[in-house]
């Protein structure tokens, strides 16, 4: 079971009522158990609107006959509360989704929506709070804390209801460079732990260099899908979207116009090094 | 703002911390209703050492209860005052057309500033000793029995909880608008009072757009972490009755008891 799909999207679209175009223009996709997710695109490109879509907050429009599936549950009026169960969201601004008038209230948030008895809830809360490093603070008011710090309660919330897939919705966009290397260590380890599926929306190109998975939206539509590799090697492709390529594709393309042949088949900072090396060395 | 201080919560360690918040806020509403049964002198001197016994228990400087009192003095001297002059009855020392000054208005002046200061000095020892938050799980405790006429108490009190957590960042809020639009040349300070009136607009109008924002965001999020009203809800925070709430409950008893011992007819 460890290599099928735990999200599966079939011809999805939607418009919000507001606008003419579509948010999200027939889209298909495929996310695997385990896997980690980047979906990257320009500002207004879909990307938060796909995930809203997936937990059920957006209704998908009629036509094109669309289905949505989540660990291989369909999604429906009668089945939404059971995939949000199964999805955790962490949201870009740490301040909007914070709940709980301290940070113990706020992971137990999820808890007390379910109905777990207080008994149960004692013992999970501190374990959730504990794994994200945020235990100091158990009982620190939200206006106490930093944005890396409450986006790790958001985290623990989000652990303490043992979800399958946890998304990214640009949660490190609004935290600084320290707060955002932090959170997506936690998210990684969390990954290993627990078995997550992790999908990221971000601009981050670092960040979405981390998938194994990378989906490109623009105008709400998908337009490449594929390795990190195979994606972030459409530079052109990128560039003419107006998105960024990892640093390591920058520097093989400034080196390619300064005309110094690269063979094909780099496909890390590590070995683009090591080439440079042997090329310094032959000279 | 910060010269008001009810709802301002000191922290401090005594064993009026230690209290359940039910227990305090119950205890402060029989305290002002025992109050009114106090009608001599005795009874008022009863009153007035147990509200300040009550005082000395919260371990906290006499100054916070002073600026409790403050805002309020001008309210209670009136009060006093009007007590003092228009009281007839009993030997009159002095007259001056509707003005008079007689026993029976020195006495109530008295027992007015004494009714008057003590209710704030209890209602100051309980806002004091004990956090907005645990306040309002004590109101939605008090609100409890509302539940057979269908008063949806559990979303009053997240209504409460989450209006409590927002105060701090609302505040950061307009702060922030504030000095960004003074950077801009708005001025708070100045001008008559529609002047001032008008400079406050600047600030309002981002103030309510970001609320709302904010409104929309946090409910997308308490909607993707499974909220679905109080429908199977249980409760993380829960308050605990110890001895120490049978202490102060049993201290106002007592005080009921001497009141209606020492009540003249």
């Amino acid at each position: 079971m460890a290599t099928d799909n735990i999200i599966k999207i079939k011809n999805v679209s939607f418009s919000y009522p507001e606008s003419d175009a579509p948010a999200i223009d027939n889209i298909s996709f495929n996310v695997k158990r385990g896997s980690w997710t980047s979906i990257i695109g320009h500002n207004g490109s879909g990307k938060s609107t796909i995930i809203r879509l997936i937990n059920g907050l957006l209704v998908p429009d009629e036509n094109g006959n669309p289905s949505i599936e989540v660990d291989g549950i369909k999604l429906t009026d009668d089945t939404v509360w059971e995939v949000r169960n199964r999805v955790g969201i962490v949201f870009q601004n740490p301040d909007n989704q914070f709940v709980g008038t301290t940070v113990a209230d706020d992971v137990a948030f999820g808890l007390e929506n379910r109905g777990i008895p207080h008994s149960e809830m004692v013992k999970i809360v501190p374990e959730a709070i504990k794994a994200v490093g945020m235990s100091e603070y158990t009982n620190a008011e939200p206006a106490n804390l930093s944005g890396g710090q409450k986006q790790r309660v958001a985290i623990a919330g989000i652990l303490a209801i043992k979800p399958k897939i946890i998304v990214l919705d640009e949660a490190t966009s609004m935290l600084d460079p320290e707060g955002r290397n932090q959170i997506l260590s936690i998210v990684k380890n969390m990954k290993e732990k627990y078995d997550l599926t992790v999908i990221s929306i971000t601009h981050d190109i670092d960040e979405a260099n981390m998938a194994d998975q990378v989906l490109v939206m623009n105008d709400g539509k998908l337009i490449t899908q594929g390795s990190t590799k195979t994606v972030f090697s459409q530079v052109s492709l990128l560039k003419n979207i107006g998105l960024d390529v990892p640093f390591f594709e920058q520097i093989k393309e400034k080196l390619q116009q300064n005309a110094i042949k690269l063979p094909d088949n780099l496909d890390s900072e590590k070995e683009l090094i090591n080439y440079l090396c042997q090329l310094n060395s032959k000279m | 703002m910060s010269k008001i201080l009810i709802g301002r919560y000191v922290a401090g360690d005594s064993i009026v911390y230690r209290m359940d918040p039910r227990g305090k806020l119950l205890a402060t509403i029989l305290f002002i209703l025992f109050v009114f049964l106090a009608n001599n002198p005795i009874s008022y001197i009863i009153v007035t050492i147990f509200s300040l016994a009550a005082v000395a228990a919260t371990k906290l400087k006499p100054k916070i209860f002073w600026d409790g009192v403050k805002p309020l003095i001008w309210l209670i001297l009136f009060t006093s005052f009007l007590q003092l002059f228009f009281t007839v009855g009993g030997t009159v020392y002095w007259r001056w057309t509707i003005f008079a000054l007689s026993s029976y208005g020195i006495t109530n002046a008295i027992f007015i500033f004494i009714r008057f200061t003590v209710i704030i000095l209890i209602s100051t020892v309980m806002t004091v000793t004990t956090k907005p938050l645990e306040i309002a799980d004590a109101i939605e405790w008090l609100l409890k029995p509302l539940k057979i006429i269908r008063v949806p108490v559990d979303k009053i009190a997240l209504v409460m909880s989450i209006a409590l957590r927002f105060v701090p960042t609302l505040f950061d809020e307009t702060f922030k608008i504030m000095n960004a639009q003074r950077s801009r040349g708005a001025d708070f300070n100045n001008g008559g009072l529609i002047t001032r009136a008008k400079a406050i607009t600047p600030l309002l109008v981002p103030l309510f757009i970001n609320s709302l924002e904010t409104a929309i965001d946090l409910s997308t999020a308490m909607e993707s972490r499974g909220y679905r009203g109080d429908k199977g809800r249980t409760k993380f925070r829960v308050l605990k009755w110890s001895k120490v709430d049978l202490l102060n409950l049993g201290y106002f008893i007592l005080l009921l008891g001497l009141l209606l011992l020492f009540r003249t007819q």
